[in-house]
């Protein structure tokens, strides 16, 4: 037992530089091998090799779920299953662990709290609130990676289970909401606070500017993005700043 | 900008951090302008300027979704050089920020594109290391791995040697030339796009779904707040 909650650590720390080789022929494979390696260091002589390579082949998903994929590999591993069946159980999992996790975290948990931390910055909260901001989501960071990789551990091939557990569908039905409520509460207040030291001029100048961007931004989303427009906007100040003297 | 060596080497440690963490290692968001922009303005004993441009630069990653292999700006390191060069611009505050805005941009860009370099070179360097793979030595294994973090870390501390550099020169070629006007409107311009990036970034994570309602309640809240201090 000792010594599968080791290798269930050492395969942890190694999920949180996953995508340390990221590259476009494997995406994350490599990094999911070198996590799923402790994991497999029990299997027979002959087992060994072949699980290590077949680790560290193609992987792609979101990076805090990996571990899920991780963990079900390497039992399935331990349970016998066939490299075909192994190989598609990992294949399986792409897509699904990809949209949940870009569901719940990139789409939920992280503008969530930065749009508390915005708002929190700007009604005066200071540094403490970036604080808050590192502390809590880091958190849900870690327990999410924690509770991916030993779900996958737990169930191997049957994994699916885990997927389907109640506690995702309600954080992914609570987070869209919360998420959408505190940017949507943060922007105007980060309006005044990045707007208040400019003169009257400027703050109509810059609600402008807002308004005329989103439009763009929205119009042609295929083509624009915000640093394009930003950069292009800068230069155009630039030119216009120095010769308005 | 004439900064401290020991400054300047804090600000190289932190912006390489920073970069590492947006994909490599830990991805425990010190990459979020947030944090990055406020640590650069508590290293330089100017956190205020740190929090302003770190909010600009939050608002302008909310026009980022990080899915699969698509190319996107890198605005951590960005944000340590923004701050850094918003300090150093002579009388700071709304000067500062515009001059900051735009030096982080130029960064930002230069970032997204290294991060697509160093993958395509971490493509090459895996592909040849094929056969070593599919044999199943895991020193091997190993050892391309952290070669890759190694390599995410040069990339990273090059970016921000660039963007600290960008900051060294924006002074005596920009705040000179640039009256109060003029840095004015590069704040205003930069300040007017993190807000649209921000709103329309969130309204595509939102979509035309019930959360739609929520985010219109958030807005409502927020527009009756920011009355309310007036």
């Amino acid at each position: 037992m000792a010594t599968v909650n080791g290798a269930l650590a050492r395969a942890l720390l190694r999920l949180f530089a996953v995508q340390g080789s990221y590259n476009y022929e494997r995406m994350l494979g490599v990094g999911v091998g070198v996590a799923e390696e402790p994991l497999l260091r029990d299997l027979g002589n002959g087992q060994y090799g072949p699980a290590v390579a077949r680790g560290a082949h193609f992987f792609n998903a979101h990076p805090y779920l990996t571990g899920l994929a991780v963990g079900a590999a390497a039992r399935a591993e331990h349970d016998g299953a066939s490299p075909d069946q192994i190989e598609r159980l990992r294949e399986a999992l792409c897509g699904p662990l990809g949209s949940l996790g870009d569901r719940l975290v990139w789409a939920g948990w992280l503008p969530l709290l930065s749009g508390l931390t915005i708002a929190a910055i700007a009604l005066g909260a200071g540094w403490f609130a970036v604080a808050g901001f590192l502390i809590v989501y880091n958190i849900g960071h870690v327990a999410l990676r924690w509770w991916a990789l030993s779900a996958g551990w737990t169930y191997g091939a049957r994994v699916s289970v885990a997927l389907h557990s109640p506690m995702l569908q309600k954080a992914g039905a609570l987070l869209g909401p919360a998420m959408a409520f505190a940017v949507g509460f943060a922007l105007p207040l980060a309006a005044r606070f990045l707007a208040v030291p400019f003169p009257r001029w400027g703050q109509l100048a810059a609600v402008v500017t807002a308004g005329l961007v989103f439009l763009s931004l929205r119009w042609r989303s295929d083509r624009l993005n915000g640093l394009r427009v930003a950069l292009v906007l800068s230069a155009v100040a630039l030119v216009v700043g120095l010769i308005w003297q | 900008m004439i900064l401290p060596i020991e400054l300047l080497i804090a600000l190289m440690v932190w912006g390489t951090l920073v970069g590492v963490d947006l994909v490599s290692l830990p991805q425990m968001m010190i990459a979020r302008p947030l944090v990055a922009g406020t640590v650069a303005g508590a290293i330089l004993g100017d956190i205020p300027t740190g929090l302003k441009l770190g909010v600009v630069f939050e608002l302008l990653q909310y026009d980022i979704l990080p899915v699969g292999a698509v190319r996107y700006p890198e605005y951590g390191p960005a944000t340590v050089a923004a701050v850094a060069t918003a300090h150093a611009a002579p009388g700071g505050g709304v000067l500062g920020l515009g001059l900051g805005a735009l030096v982080g941009l130029v960064t930002g860009l230069l970032g997204g594109l290294t991060i697509n370099v160093l993958r395509r070179v971490n493509s090459r360097i895996v592909h040849a290391a094929t056969a070593q793979l599919e044999s199943g030595d895991p020193r091997a294994l190993v050892r391309l791995h952290v070669g890759g973090l190694l390599r995410d870390a040069l990339r990273a501390a090059f970016v921000t040697m660039v963007g600290l550099t960008l900051a060294w020169l924006a002074r005596p070629l920009l705040s000179g030339a640039l009256t109060v006007r003029g840095a004015l409107l590069l704040a205003v311009a930069a300040v007017g796009t993190a807000l649209a990036a921000g709103a329309s970034g969130t309204l595509r994570l939102v979509g035309r779904g019930p959360n739609l309602a929520w985010f219109a309640a958030g807005l409502g809240g927020g527009i009756l707040a920011t009355i309310w201090l007036r």
